[in-house]
């Protein structure tokens, strides 16, 4: 569903990603670890094709075709979708106002008051998008978004990150819907997370994961042992390791 | 006895305004670009209509993109084209309980309202009102009766249908004590393109606890100028809320209305919501004079500015009491890099220095960020882009009824959605 080969992404005039390689097949969820400013963020955003985010080497395939220089607005039409770890404010538009444009680009109307139900945003339809939003209501807010716009590939950053402990079982059930089939027949749906502490794991069965570090991915494997070797030895390890 | 002296004072009184206005006749006005008015005739008689269903389709629709419904439900209506008052009627539930005619009328049925005729707006101000003074074309007179409570607009629409004319009216506007009232007006060209002016001298006397929402909506066209003279005067515990709302291009329009809040705990809010387009030159504002203990402000200004349109957003907040307490702010975005936000906020304290008067401005460009997110939600550049000038123009108008919020934010969501 989607491969990236040699990716190398710039912001500014610093070069962030060096040369990433990737594959995820369709149905697969993958999660992307590594330490803070290896650059997890930045690979998610060149992945949406977000501006500021220059694409100097490589190419990024998304279901057999070259979308390395495709704007963002046609990657998300072609089912690419993302979680963002820093959102901004849309002063003036509620989430329930952006919330029904997101679902009407699927020629839906209803089912905005259920779905943000699931994920405790009721109370949050009538308040300016991200406007005052806390942590957890940011992450919150955001898999509602993502849940109307049911993208074939979503990519969540940080879901679990400043929720608290009641909303991870609320934020694990989204993921897992994230990445239901709608019907046996259509597309398997697949993702990327990135993750920390690895809480999800607990919700969501991710086929892979893989160690961000340098601007490469140093290391790939089942993300269960990924994350006891890195407790264990921490991501300095993960560097020398020649798994 | 007594009345002979009292018509004698209003003669008197009458005769002094015109003298005074033909002195002015000349004046430049000290802000917007200067008018030729001698460029254009006085705008024609109409003949009046006596139902709703006689008004012709076309003005009804100038009527309707200028937010005034005609045929809709409102407590009292005001239709004037060019120079006649065309249609005039108050619901019967109304009926006894506020008036609403031309103004011409409203003065010769009662002399005795001669006092209010350029009673906070100077006739000799410059040569815009001296030109509504000795050639006036109509205008309105309300008057909600004392401790009346209407919760239905009343609505007022001005239009203008000829080319290369002046309308020139005098609205007057009276809420007796504990009178409650919101007033929609809505002024608007029938023909886009035609140039034209629109002189609008507007006073607004409130008593005391009386209550007033008023929302202005302009539609007029690129040849067009516009030159509002506006004042109110507020008793005690009085409430008057201004929202304006200009969308669409024209030529220039220049405004600074004044608002004296008089008694104690008088309170004044002003919006203006503008979309500036075109080679449109706007220069607006609003003067809030604090006199009276407890007396408070507000006058906010969102402004979008593309092409090469220049907008100045003025405000000024003068204190004369300690306890007054009053907050100008401008935002504008600019969509352009040949269009121009002057935000001019000032502020004025006179021997009260425990007033509290502050400010806050912000103009720059739309944020590229929140456009990129959008996009990733899938909606497209320009849908990003109307989506954001929503919600910029978006107010949150306090004390306004649902029903006109949600007219208001309908206007600016059509207007949002072809701006760019
Ligand atoms: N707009 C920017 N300007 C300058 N540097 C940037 C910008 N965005 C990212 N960087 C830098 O790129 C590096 C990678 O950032 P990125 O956000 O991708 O890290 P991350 O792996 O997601 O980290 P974290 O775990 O803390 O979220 C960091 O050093 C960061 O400071
Ligand atoms: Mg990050």
């Amino acid at each position: 569903m989607l491969y990236i080969e040699q990716l190398k992404v710039a912001v500014g005039d610093t070069l962030i990603l060096d040369g990433v390689n990737l594959e995820i097949q369709e149905g697969e969820v993958h999660v992307l670890l590594g330490p803070n400013g290896a650059g997890k963020t930045t690979l998610l955003m060149a992945i949406m094709g977000m501006p500021g985010y220059r694409i100097v080497g490589g190419r990024i395939f998304f279901q057999g075709k070259d979308i390395t220089n495709l704007d963002v607005e046609e990657r998300a039409r072609m089912g690419i979708g993302m979680a963002f770890q820093k959102v901004p404010t849309i002063s003036g538009i509620t989430l329930r106002t952006l919330g029904r444009l997101v679902l009407e680009k699927r020629g839906l109307t209803d089912a905005l008051e259920e779905t943000a139900s699931r994920v405790n945003c009721l109370y949050l339809l009538d308040r300016e998008v991200g406007k005052g939003f806390s942590g957890g209501e940011m992450k919150r807010a955001e898999l509602f978004q993502l849940l109307l716009q049911r993208p074939l590939f979503s990519m969540v950053d940080e879901p679990e990150s400043g929720v608290d402990l009641d909303s991870i079982a609320l934020v694990g059930q989204a993921l897992r819907e994230l990445f239901e089939r709608d019907q046996v027949r259509t597309k398997k749906r697949s993702g990327l997370i990135i993750t920390h502490t690895g809480y999800i794991l607990e919700y969501l069965n991710a086929d892979r994961g893989h160690v961000l570090m340098n601007g490469r991915i140093v290391c790939s494997g089942n993300p269960r042992d990924l994350f006891a070797d890195i407790r264990e030895r921490g991501y300095q390890e993960c560097a020398r390791c020649e798994r | 006895m007594c009345e002979v002296r009292a018509m004698k004072v209003q003669e008197e009184y009458l005769r002094d305004l015109r003298e005074r206005a033909e002195k002015a006749l000349t004046k430049k006005a000290p802000l917007g670009p200067d008018i030729d008015l001698s460029q254009f005739y006085l705008c024609s008689p109409r003949e009046r209509v006596e139902d709703v269903r006689e008004i012709e389709d076309q003005l009804k629709e100038a009527a309707l993109y200028a937010g005034v419904e005609l045929e809709g439900e409102k407590a009292a209506t005001y239709l004037q084209v060019d120079r006649s008052a065309v249609y005039e009627r108050v619901q019967r539930a109304f009926q006894g309980k506020l008036e609403i005619m031309s103004s011409q009328e409203a003065l010769q049925k009662y002399p005795e309202l001669f006092e209010y005729w350029w009673g906070l707006v100077p006739v000799d101000a410059d040569k815009y009102t001296a030109f509504a003074e000795l050639c006036p074309t109509e205008g309105y007179f309300i008057r909600v009766f004392a401790h009346t409570k209407v919760e239905i607009p009343l609505q007022a629409c001005l239009l203008m249908s000829e080319r290369a004319r002046v309308q020139s009216v005098h609205n007057i506007v009276i809420l007796e004590e504990g009178a409650e009232a919101n007033l929609i007006t809505g002024c608007a060209s029938v023909r886009g393109n035609e140039s034209g002016v629109h002189i609008g001298v507007s006073e607004f006397y409130l008593g005391d606890n009386a209550r007033l929402t008023f929302t202005m909506v302009h539609n007029w066209g690129e040849a067009f100028h516009v030159r509002p003279r506006t004042a109110a005067r507020l008793g005690k515990n009085a409430f008057f809320s201004s929202t304006y709302v200009l969308l669409k291009p024209l030529a220039s329009i220049q405004a600074f209305p004044q608002v004296f809040l008089e008694g104690e705990g008088a309170q004044a809010t002003f919006q203006n919501i503008v979309f500036a387009k075109g080679n449109s030159y706007i220069d607006l504002g609003s003067t809030l004079l604090l006199k009276n203990r407890g007396c408070r402000g507000s006058s906010i200004s969102r402004v979008c500015a593309t092409d090469e349109a220049q907008v100045f957003a003025r405000g000024r907040l003068i204190a004369y009491h300690d306890e007054v307490q009053a907050h100008l702010e401008c935002k504008g975005m600019l969509f352009s890099p040949r269009a121009q936000i002057v935000s001019v906020p000032e502020l004025e304290v006179h021997g009260a220095p425990r007033a509290r008067l502050s400010h806050e401005a912000a103009v720059g460009p739309f944020e590229e960020e929140a456009v990129n997110y959008l996009r990733a939600r899938g909606l497209k550049r320009e849908e990003a882009l109307s989506l954001l000038t929503q919600g910029f123009l978006n107010l949150d108008l306090p004390g306004l009824p649902e029903a006109l919020r949600r007219y208001i934010e309908e206007i600016i969501r059509v207007t949002s959605r072809d701006v760019l």
